[in-house]
């Protein structure tokens, strides 16, 4: 069972679902691109799936709405066109990116991880005085390499699995040793060959080595959310463990006692909020 | 703490916590969440034609005590590996303090 190589990898990809058109039209309304409000509105309404799961968390507590909206004009309406629109892309990229059969991957485990990443980016977004959006994006996507792995090479990722599992170490470690990188290295390559914006490479790049990542990026922030996630045990794995957390990163995004204590509370709601889009 | 509700005259009223506030049909708030029930406020909600009260509910300070440290332990193993690490502490000292918070 040879590995593949991280170019016979990205050569592959073409062979995976694609992200579909209203994903691919949020991320680019979001790099600043002109999107007519109106027309994006109009398509993501006719995506009954993603339509349904952006109201069912839209009608959640999180966002004590007095009364039920019902269409994604309306939840435009009263929560903004930014709030949708991250919402949208969530629904949009947890509904068509399938994981494909790998025996001991849980596609469910995974996608909360994904979403506690990207709420907990959110929640850093205020007291790091940052848009929301782009932090939103970076942690819904961060982990994305390591879907391409597990769908274009289940047997080698099974193998990951087990071999994290015999060690007790982490995934990212198994990855390295089975593969020969890692899914870090996998998103960024996947995220260039797509066209995201530099920012977005950068944190799916480095957000395990946020030291090599473009100072000041997302990056370093990335990789506080993701622990964030994991400690909040969002995933609910058991064998789950803390990433290794990169020192200077942490303390050059200074935040105090009670702003980190915030984050963990706002990122719980969130998350509860939020998780009722896999549902 | 969870919640429980209760008939307007269960005899266990007095002294609990509303859970949630009390509403008259008109949705007008009668009593706020977080008042303590004294038998003159449910005398009041009687004659109003309440029925039914969502009170708190106090949980053996044995279990608490238990669930903190399940929860602890979970953290603990969460960061088997990295607990020691310069990088973790403000991370593991903050969850620590926000588990042991939800456990009161």
């Amino acid at each position: 069972m040879t590995p593949p190589s991280l170019a016979e990898m990205i050569g592959r990809i073409q062979g995976l679902p694609v992200m579909p058109a209203v994903a691919l039209e949020v991320l680019d309304s979001m790099a600043g691109a002109d999107t007519d409000v109106k027309s994006l509105a109009r398509r993501i309404t006719q995506d009954q799936a993603i339509a349904a799961r952006v109201l069912r968390v839209a009608n959640s507590p999180f966002y004590g709405l007095q009364m039920r909206v019902s269409t994604i004009h309306d939840a435009i309406v009263v929560l903004g066109f930014s709030a949708v629109r991250s919402l949208v892309l969530a629904a949009a990229i947890v509904t068509s990116l399938p994981a494909g059969r790998c025996p001991g991957f849980s596609q469910d485990r995974f996608w909360r991880h994904v979403l506690g990443t990207a709420v907990a980016a959110q929640a850093l977004a205020q007291p790091l005085k940052r848009p929301a959006e782009p932090l939103f994006i970076a942690g819904l996507l961060h982990d994305i390499g390591r879907l391409v792995m597990v769908a274009l090479y289940p047997e080698h990722y099974t193998a990951v699995i087990d071999l994290a599992r015999e060690q007790d170490s982490c995934l990212r470690d198994a990855e390295a040793a089975i593969f020969g990188f890692d899914h870090a290295a996998v998103g960024a390559a996947l995220a260039r060959g797509w066209n995201f914006p530099a920012d977005i490479v950068d944190a799916l790049a480095w957000h395990h080595a946020p030291e090599h990542g473009t100072p000041g990026g997302l990056a370093a922030i990335i990789h506080y959310a993701d622990a964030i996630s994991q400690a909040l045990d969002l995933e609910e794995t058991e064998n789950s463990q803390m990433p290794r957390l990169h020192q200077e990163a942490i303390d050059g995004l200074g935040l105090d006692w009670q702003k980190l204590t915030k984050v963990l509370a706002d990122t719980q709601a969130r998350f509860d909020s939020y998780r009722l889009m896999l549902g | 703490m969870s919640d429980k509700q209760l008939q307007i005259r269960d005899a266990t009223l007095p002294g609990s916590v509303l859970a949630e506030p009390v509403t008259d049909a008109g949705g007008v708030v009668l009593l706020p969440a977080g008042l303590t029930l004294t038998e003159a406020h449910l005398d009041s909600l009687r004659r109003r034609g309440i029925e039914n009260l969502c009170v708190l509910l106090a949980v053996d300070p044995e279990e608490l005590a238990r669930r903190r440290e399940k929860a602890r332990l979970r953290i603990m193993h969460l960061f088997r590996h990295t607990a020691d690490d310069p990088g973790s502490q403000a991370l593991l000292h903050a969850i620590l303090a926000f588990r042991e918070e939800q456990t009161k």
